[in-house]
């Protein structure tokens, strides 16, 4: 048997794609242009998520366990019409997983005094 | 308008959609097009038209990719095992490698436990990736790669034509470089090359070397400094003599020693104190020349202007193009009659006078070009009947594993992962062939370049180098993944038809199909080759019946060299005394001397004469003739026969003699009517004196058995002047003994007469005769190799094939036999298909291989291209031997057992 944290490293490197994805969702749950919308806003328009990859992603982290679909809207005022998705305790535990990888890297990084903050 | 614009967008994103697989369409295609449409319209706000376009194209192009992905992962429903990591995941450093390298090992195993289908396979695909690297590695070296000069392609050749002289090519003379030297400017530096030979001494042995006389410009031009020393410079070249000289690297070596020491030296070149100043680098080659030395020399405007024969190369100036340096030199050309007034302005429009301004490579390499397109076109073929074999091999195994890939798709292996098991066997198979194809290339090479055939120019550059590895690498897994991907149609229908039809009987008509157009496809190719080599063969047969006009049995040839020192005359005596001593060793019967040995295109001087009896106006173009220099008994050493007149005796050949003699040919061009024996002729300027013709001889094949026979003038060699060099002469020794061993005694008479004299070459004349149709023999050889394993290739296939179909129909057979179908028409039957085949083939080879033939009409000798004989024997041929392919499985079809065929299943 498999301990979680096992299971999280499993998805260690985690896929830009992915990963932005956990982030956008990691404030609550949301459909696929909010996912968009919320990613490009927070890159300042640097990662861009098109159509077809981004349901492409969602389906398989969604297959995967990292992600699960609501059935309903949650809130008044949201799109019924749209499917909603949110993290499970796996895919936050992913998330924090590659957190915590990427601040190894930077820590190491900074450690450099080349690289070091001025 | 951009309301216009969006629609027309969403009209095209919702088309793109489409490509995307049923099941993703159905769970997302509707927020797709809603996402687009917002995200237009975004990109329309802010950045009108230009904006949605681009988003279009953008967002096509990510629905593209997903299709891609969608369609490769196949049901994404069923996994199988190692395949792939959690999709999330960026894959870990290593990690596909190893899958990669798991599949291989899978594949070695597979491959290993059918030893005999993957020795086949190999052992035929190194084959001819083999010969075609090897091939390559030649046309690379010769054809395709630059000269190894900075900048080669700037380097030109310049030549002048004169086809109203019958001469067309006449080179340069002293008078048209300095032409260009002083007028042209197209160029950055012009040179002038001239080949001679010399008697070495000072070094270890006497030795004759050959030497050529470069301008200082020459290192200009090529861009190349010596290793050591310092090369020439302007000022120091001599005309006509040697004073400086630059070692090649290889003299230096073998010659003396290698050492640093030997720069600031002094050597004797016929007897005359030349001083070496530089060692020239390590495989720096100038044309191929096996030249020992380099002689500073200069351009001499007191040489005669019309004295040509010399070699004019030039560098182009920066930014000049060679059709703008052609067009200045062709104006140039009328400055001609201003320098020389022996060439008038009326006499080089009769003589059609022309210039050319080549690239140096083109001229090397242009009498081989043909031929070795050829050779590489032939081996290309033999590894395309090669890997139609192999795939026809790949086709039987594939059907036999029909049933392993069925199960492989009902336990859920995708249609990629299917295919890249078949990929992986065949990449290995073919990366195997590639490394037997490599050494086969390797040994292949080095047999090339030790065997040297002379004709071919930058031999000494021929390797099988990085470029050509690459090229056997990219042959090895372009046919690994052509094997790889011909079952594939079929397998994959059969993992998505799971176990439906595993017993394999539906779709076999299209597995034959394509089996039967493999064959189709390798009678083809071998027709085409089989007509090649047929038509070389035709042309040697009508080579070897041309009649050389000399005696080549039991004759020996041997140059010897007395260098120019001491002038002719004294030249003539020692060759005569040479001569005299010969002629009494035992087994000698005759021997005489010449300075240009017939069936060798060496040492023959060719020019202008007048006839005394036809006087002509000074604008009229003289005739032209060759000539060489002869000792008495020249006629009956060599058997030429004696038409009218006599024969040249000793009286002939002393100082006060004044006879010449002729061949038919020059009594057809020149005497067609009248006694050519009450002529007089003046070889040379108006000062030569006035020869009779004392005889009229049989016609030679001066320059080769391929080679017209030309007008010829032999002039007994007391008599020649300094137009006629005969420094170095060929002894030919006519013997009753077998001709190499008479060749210790004569050297030793040459050592005791004149022990510093150096002997070049000894061959026989049936040796020269052979070299004279190297080049012919080096192409159907080639051709003649790769025609009989393309027809044992194609036979084999067919074989093969119809062996599998006798064996697929036992069933079927067995009924018919059993309905009572005679077994002789069973036979019929199958022959008839295993023709049928080989008429198709040969019908698409006949269509190929009546343009591809036309490209060998360079290399074919008094053969059309399109023989009817040769046409017809090949079809002959290659249906007999399909015939006999499909008659040995097609006796096995007739005597099926009836009883235990209908019994089997």
């Amino acid at each position: 048997m498999r301990g979680p944290a096992e299971q999280h490293l499993e998805f260690l490197p985690l896929k830009a794609t992915w990963l932005h994805i956990l982030l956008a969702l990691a404030e609550g749950a949301g459909h696929g242009y909010a996912i968009r919308a919320a990613v490009e806003e927070r890159t300042a328009g640097a990662v861009r998520l098109w159509p077809a990859t981004l349901y492409g992603a969602l389906r398989d982290m969604t297959a995967d366990g990292l992600l699960e679909e609501r059935a309903a809207a949650p809130a008044p005022g949201d799109d019924a019409r749209r499917r909603y998705y949110e993290l499970t305790g796996l895919g936050r535990g992913v998330l924090e997983a590659e957190v915590r990888r990427l601040e190894r890297i930077v820590a190491a990084a900074r450690a450099t005094e080349a690289l070091a903050r001025p | 308008m951009s309301g216009a614009a969006l629609r027309g967008a969403r009209r095209v994103y919702g088309l793109s959609v489409r490509l995307l697989p049923e099941r993703f369409r159905s769970s997302f295609g509707a927020e797709l097009e809603a996402d687009f449409a917002e995200l237009a319209a975004h990109s329309g706000e802010r950045r009108g038209v230009a904006g949605v376009v681009g988003a279009t194209l953008r967002a096509v192009l990510d629905v593209a990719w997903r299709a891609l992905v969608e369609r490769l992962q196949g049901n994404g429903d069923v996994m199988t095992g190692r395949w792939r990591s959690p999709r999330g995941r960026r894959a870990r450093p290593g990690e596909v490698a190893m899958q990669w390298l798991g599949e291989l090992r899978q594949a070695a195993r597979t491959l290993a436990a059918r030893p005999g289908f993957t020795l086949a396979s190999v052992l035929t695909l190194g084959l001819g990736i083999g010969a075609t690297v090897a091939i390559f590695a030649v046309v690379d070296a010769v054809l395709i790669r630059p000269l190894p000069y900075p900048e080669s392609d700037r380097v030109v050749h310049i030549r002048h034509h004169a086809p109203g002289l019958n001469l067309s090519n006449l080179e340069n003379s002293h008078g048209t470089m300095a032409l260009y030297r002083d007028l042209a400017r197209s160029f950055s530096a012009v040179a002038l090359v001239e080949g001679n030979s010399y008697n070495l001494t000072g070094s270890e042995v006497p030795a004759r070397v050959r030497a050529l006389h470069v301008t200082p410009s020459w290192f200009d031009v090529l861009g190349t400094q010596p290793l050591l020393g310092r090369r020439f410079v302007e000022g120091e070249g001599v005309a006509g003599g040697a004073r400086l000289a630059i070692l090649m690297h290889g003299a230096w070596r073998t010659r003396f020693g290698g050492t640093a020491d030997v720069v600031g030296r002094t050597i004797e070149l016929d007897g005359q104190a030349v001083e070496i100043v530089g060692v020239m680098p390590e495989g720096f080659t100038y044309n191929s020349d096996d030249a020992e030395l380099l002689l500073a020399a200069e351009i001499d405007r007191t040489q005669d202007f019309g004295t040509f024969g010399r070699q004019g190369i030039a560098r182009l100036a920066p930014g000049v193009e060679l059709a703008a340096a052609q067009a200045e030199l062709a104006r140039l050309q009328a400055v001609i009659p201003e320098r020389d007034s022996d060439l008038s302005a009326e006499f080089l429009k009769n003589a059609g006078w022309s210039v050319t301004v080549e690239r140096l490579r083109d001229v090397l390499v242009r009498d081989v070009r043909t031929a070795l397109w050829i050779v590489l076109g032939t081996v290309a073929f033999v590894l395309l009947i090669a890997c139609a074999n192999v795939a026809n091999l790949f086709l039987v195994r594939a059907e036999g594993r029909q049933r392993e890939t069925a199960i492989r798709g009902a336990l859920g292996a995708s249609g990629p992962r299917v295919a890249w098991s078949f990929l992986s066997e065949s990449v290995l198979l073919g990366l195997a062939g590639g490394a037997v194809g490599t050494a086969v290339a390797t040994l292949g090479v080095r047999a090339l370049v030790a065997a040297g055939p002379a004709e071919l120019p930058r031999l000494e550059e021929v390797a099988v180098d990085a470029r050509a590895l690459l090229v056997a690498l990219g042959l090895s897994l372009l046919a690994g993944i052509l094997f790889g991907l011909l079952p594939l149609p079929r397998q994959l229908r059969t993992a998505a038809g799971a176990l439906r039809e595993a017993r394999g009987d539906t779709g076999s008509r299209e597995r034959h199909r394509m089996r039967h157009s493999l064959i189709a496809a390798q009678v083809a190719l071998a027709l085409v080759l089989l007509t090649g080599s047929g038509l070389m063969l035709r042309s040697f047969q009508r080579l070897r019946a041309v009649e050389p006009g000399v005696r080549t049995e039991n004759v020996l040839a041997l140059g010897v060299s007395y260098g120019a020192q001491g002038g002719p005359e004294a030249a003539a005596r020692f060759y005569q005394q040479v001569l005299e001593q010969v002629r009494a060793l035992p087994g000698v019967r005759s021997a005489a001397a010449t300075n240009s040995l017939p069936l060798s295109p060496s040492g023959i001087n060719g020019g202008s004469f007048s006839i005394e009896s036809r006087p002509r106006d000074d604008d009229e173009i003289p005739p032209v003739t060759m000539y060489a220099a002869v000792s008495a008994g020249f006629f009956e050493t060599l058997g030429v026969p004696l038409r009218s007149g006599r024969l040249l005796g000793p009286a002939d050949d002393t100082p006060g003699a004044n006879a010449v003699w002729v061949n038919e040919q020059f009594v057809r061009l020149n005497l067609p009517d009248g006694d050519p024996l009450r002529e007089r002729i003046q070889l040379g300027g108006d000062e030569a004196p006035w020869r009779e013709i004392a005889g009229v001889v049989g016609d030679v094949r001066t320059f080769g058995l391929a080679e017209e026979v030309s007008s010829m003038v032999y002039v007994p060699m007391s008599l020649t002047q300094s137009s006629i060099g005969i420094d170095l002469m060929q002894l030919v020794v006519h013997t009753s003994v077998p001709p190499s061993s008479v060749l210790p005694a004569v050297r030793a008479t040459v050592g005791r007469i004149e022990g510093r004299v150096p002997l070049t070459t000894a061959r026989t004349m049936e040796q020269v005769l052979a070299e004279s149709i190297a080049d012919a023999s080096f192409i159907m050889a080639v051709l003649g190799i790769a025609a009989v394993v393309a027809l044992l290739l194609g036979a084999i296939g067919l074989y093969g094939v119809i062996a599998y179909v006798v064996a697929q129909r036992t069933r079927e057979i067995g009924v018919r036999l059993a309905l009572g179908a005679p077994p002789a028409g069973v036979h019929r039957m199958v022959v008839r298909q295993g023709v049928t085949l080989a008429v198709i083939g040969s019908l698409i080879g006949l269509a190929a291989a009546l343009p591809l033939t036309r490209l060998m009409r360079g290399v074919l000798f008094e053969i059309p291209p399109f023989d009817p004989v040769t046409y017809g024997v090949v079809v002959i041929v290659l249906l007999a031997v399909s015939a006999l392919a499909a008659w040995l499985p097609a006796r096995r079809a007739a005597r099926v057992d009836v009883v235990v065929a209908l019994s089997a299943e």
